[in-house]
């Protein structure tokens, strides 16, 4: 395999030529209320080859590999037609070539689990869900997937790496009165199947959110102070920041240049972001990225100005800094595309969550998330759970919190972080370009956001 | 074009296959598709990349002691693995508590463009280059992104109950973004296209030059507080207001009993001039087929009538489970198990020019774009999301961008009570053909 990929992509006749191919297993269980609703095995094979020239792209997928020497001319013809019209020089910034296999490095070997045991644990949680009152309906979903990647280019990068991405996330849905709400929780992780036991308080947890949440009042719509736990702060940065940085939206774009300048402040000195492919056991772990680019730990904003961004060869080539190993793709069927592993927000100086809220007069306190979007300057999230906060405490439970704004003013309006910093992997993903779901991670401490435009109904809050 | 074999030739590979699995299992149902696609993009202002996609399928369902078994590969030729997981994967499955499709011939006929097979990459890049073009000529600083492609494919469902069909599909799509990042304001507009026949030029450039002077519009932003407003929404925005209906007539709602209309056919819900239907036949629609995924014939379905509920969405488990008769409304790929999806949501229009609503929003806003509502509380009605393209409505026109806003609706209650007017004229937006919808009172938070 080796000698063969490499033959080929040196042998292509373009700019640069990457072959990749991808080997996965997969199991996946569903419930839906009381009935297992799927167990499936699968097997996905295939791969794809990409060529460059003149700083124009030929894609190629196929699933079988005994046409890849036909899907090689494909892609560099189709680079070739492209570039026929531009005039442009191909730039990828330099890399050392690396020769490497990744074996995996598990602490507990989902594989060696029976299909049986999966069931009965996973089972045994929907099971506690549905046993609490109120709780009309739930879903969970676990899948766990083993991957056996080749990739040559022709520059004479070989990897020959294995990948595991385990994923769970189960949510009660509970209806009071004609109103439905959820309660979720959930795990994920790339290196021990054991983190998915012992979860049946998380699950008890979950069931009682959605109860308490369809018996709760929908917030008032307006403008409130805000604090985020860990998880939905890690989501916030995720989709208020981390996609901003993203090389793509940069490269090729001089005033969103001047926009994202290094260099410009965009919050108190307490500020700091980063995103990493190096801790290892989370969903967002990357020894290599899907150029084959080593990963690393990139700081985005250190002391609240932007002094990094997330890049592919081709955007850092563009922009003449240096790649960071964030070229990624879903699978064999995408080209890479400047994407984020694990995005966090660092510590503070605001001591803990108590010290946060004790100034707060009314706000509201925001749990977990129901997930969230961004169009670069705007974005959207939804709480999993809210309540409302009176006179520096957590007061009644609200339902139905989602969070709008603009991500320029809001990491500004971050008027406090906590110390308490901690990262939750679920069974989710993140979408861009048609790729979704790839695995990320996201972690923070406590923040605390003044000026958050919250969408709400039109009656008021009692006591406000 | 569609063939329907309605007989496996027991002498072909698929039918030997089949043979065979019939003695390992109870029942079965297998599921092969194949594809193959052409797409041409443009990212900032330049051509960036020409990709071709090839995919295959195949997948199994399995009756094995009465429980299924359900498997996938993307190697069509590993039938043999794919049978054997999903009998292994049978004991631990659903009860087989209904059949497989039986055999049946859909009596209707759907578009098949072979112009989609044969797209030329000269041509498509071309027609990118027109976009470019016509943007350009409304707003030579916008940045332009553009994608034009398709392709042809075709998906083959056997059953151990007799039915056997062959679908041949042809697709093809745009994409036309336009940006400007300018300090302190991001300006983005989009349109996009998918039918099930290559679109004609004209027509993509209609949109680009349509986007483009929405876009110039939107570079003015207008003063704007938080209140109470009435609201035009654009078929764009309206596919996201009327989610939770199409959650809550989902299947699988019903059968789990989630859904608020669990108990709700033949109550009207809504405003009389509301009239849902899905239509998998529609010639301009990209989301038909003459068979769902499960391999049972398609309707053509109204299931909200002049605000009456008429029916719901079902595969043919769900259906068995609910005590009702099978829809055709199973969705899948060829990687995943059926649930209930629609094929083409369509929208009956109402009576109002749209030139008269623009006027009848005075003073209100003209949503197009919505940011983020799928993580709403659809089962409960509520649509929630920061208004990412708005505009303020003077003299019949939008004349400045708001921004910085949002909305939360319950639909359930906007569509029985607020709607002042629907718009004669319709668009299609994706797989759904809607109309412009006004409606009164809606909340609007802003900071």
């Amino acid at each position: 395999m080796k000698e063969h990929l490499t033959e080929l992509a040196k042998r292509a006749g373009a700019d640069y030529c990457e072959i990749r191919v991808e080997d996965s297993r997969q199991t996946a269980i569903a419930f839906q209320g009381k009935d297992l609703e799927n167990v499936q095995e699968s097997h996905m094979f295939g791969g794809n080859v990409r060529a460059c020239v003149n700083g124009c792209w030929g894609f190629v997928t196929f699933n079988d590999l005994r046409t890849l020497d036909n899907r090689v001319h494909e892609a560099v013809r189709n680079a070739r037609a492209a570039a026929a019209a531009n005039m442009e020089k191909t730039v990828l910034a330099p890399v050392e070539p690396v020769q490497d296999v990744v074996k995996l490095d598990l602490k507990s070997d989902p594989r060696k689990v029976s299909l049986e045991d999966k069931i009965n644990l996973f089972g045994g949680y929907n099971e506690r869900m549905l046993g609490h009152d109120g709780v009309t309906s739930t879903n969970l979903r676990y899948f766990d997937t083993y991957t056996h990647l080749y990739f040559a280019n022709s520059e004479g990068t070989w990897l020959d790496r294995e990948a595991m991405d385990m994923g769970m996330g189960g949510s009660a849905v509970a209806r009071v009165n004609g109103t439905t709400a959820r309660g979720s929780a959930s795990e994920g992780g790339r290196a021990d199947f054991d983190a998915f036991r012992g979860m049946e308080k998380r699950f008890d947890k979950a069931a009682q959110d959605a109860v308490e949440s369809a018996r709760a009042e929908v917030v008032e719509g307006g403008s409130y102070t805000v604090i985020c736990d860990p998880h939905l702060a890690g989501v916030f940065v995720h989709e208020a920041f981390g996609h901003l940085s993203e090389g793509d939206n940069v490269a090729e774009d001089k005033r969103m240049q001047e926009v994202l300048k290094l260099g410009r402040r965009f919050g108190e000195s307490y500020l700091n972001i980063w995103d990493t492919g190096l801790d290892h056991g989370l969903r967002g772990y990357l020894p290599y990225d899907d150029e084959g680019v080593p990963t690393q730990k990139t700081w985005l904003i250190r002391e609240g100005e932007l002094v990094g961004r997330l890049h592919s060869r081709e955007t850092a080539g563009r922009m003449g800094e240096k790649p960071t190993g964030n070229a990624r793709a879903l699978n064999y069927r995408f080209p890479p595309i400047p994407r984020m592993r694990n995005t966090c927000i660092g510590n503070g100086p605001h001591g803990s969550f108590e010290d946060l809220i004790k100034d707060v007069k009314l706000g509201i306190y925001a749990i977990d998330s129901a997930g969230g979007q961004t169009n670069g300057e705007l974005f959207t999230f939804t709480a999993g759970q809210a309540f409302m906060i009176r006179d520096g405490k957590v007061a009644e439970r609200i339902r139905d919190v989602t969070i709008g704004g603009n991500v320029f003013d809001t990491l500004k309006n971050i008027t406090g972080i906590a110390g308490d910093f901690h990262v939750q992997d679920g069974a989710g993903g993140c979408g861009k370009g048609g790729q979704m779901p790839l695995p990320v991670s996201h972690g923070s401490p406590h923040i605390r956001i003044k000026d958050v435009v919250i969408g709400g109904a039109d009656f008021v809050i009692r006591g406000s | 074009m569609k063939e329907t074999t309605n007989r496996v030739d027991e002498t072909s590979s698929v039918g030997r296959f089949t043979s065979k699995l019939g003695t390992m299992a109870e029942a079965f149902e297998m599921y092969q598709a194949e594809g193959r696609s052409l797409n041409v993009s443009f990212e900032n202002d330049r051509l960036s990349e020409i990709r071709q996609g090839q995919n295959s399928g195949v997948s199994i369902r399995a009756v094995k002691n009465g429980k299924i078994g359900f498997s996938y590969s993307s190697k069509p030729d590993e039938l043999d693995y794919v049978a054997n997981a999903a009998i292994r994967m049978a004991p631990y499955g659903k009860l087989y508590d209904y059949e497989f499709a039986g055999e049946a011939v859909s009596p209707h006929t759907r578009p098949y463009d072979p112009g989609c097979a044969e797209l030329n990459p000269d041509k498509l890049v071309a027609i990118c280059n027109h976009v470019k073009e016509t943007v350009k000529a409304v707003d030579a600083e916008a940045l332009v992104d553009c994608s034009v492609g398709g392709g042809v494919g075709k998906a083959r469902i056997v059953t151990s109950n007799g039915q056997d069909c062959l679908e041949q599909e042809s697709s093809f799509s745009f994409f036309v973004s336009l940006r400007l990042a300018e300090e302190g304001n991001f300006v983005q507009n989009y349109r996009f296209g998918m039918a099930n026949e290559v679109i004609p030029e004209d027509k993509i450039l209609e949109e680009a030059r349509d986007a483009a002077e929405e876009f110039q519009i939107a570079r003015r932003n207008a003063p704007f507080a938080k209140g109470k407003y009435p609201v035009l929404l654009a078929p764009s925005a309206l596919g996201d207001i009327l989610m939770p209906i199409g959650v809550s007539v989902n299947g699988t709602t019903i059968e789990k009993k989630t859904s608020r209309f669990v108990e709700s056919l033949g109550e009207k819900l809504f405003d009389e001039r509301l009239t849902l239907v899905d239509d998998p036949f529609h010639q301009d629609g990209p989301g038909g087929g003459l068979y769902d995924g499960e391999g049972v014939p398609t309707q053509k379905r109204a299931f909200i009538e002049k605000g009456m509920l008429n029916g719901f969405m079902h595969t043919l488990s769900t259906a068995k489970r609910c005590g009702h008769q099978p829809t055709g409304n199973a969705q899948r790929s060829v990687s995943s198990q059926p649930s209930p999806g629609m094929h083409n949501l369509v929208m009956a229009g109402g009576n109002d020019p749209l030139s008269e609503l623009m006027a009848r929003a005075q003073g209100g806003l003209y949503i197009s774009q919505l940011l983020g509502t799928f993580t709403s509380n659809f089962l409960a009605g509520q649509v929630s999301g920061n208004i990412s393209l708005g505009f303020l409505v003077d003299g019949g026109k939008r004349v400045g961008r708001v921004k910085n806003c949002a909305l939360n609706v319950n639909t359930f209650d906007l569509l029985k009570s607020a709607i002042i007017g629907i718009s004669k004229e319709r668009e299609w937006v994706g797989g759904r053909y809607l109309p412009w919808l006004l409606v009164d009172g809606v909340q609007i938070s802003a900071r």
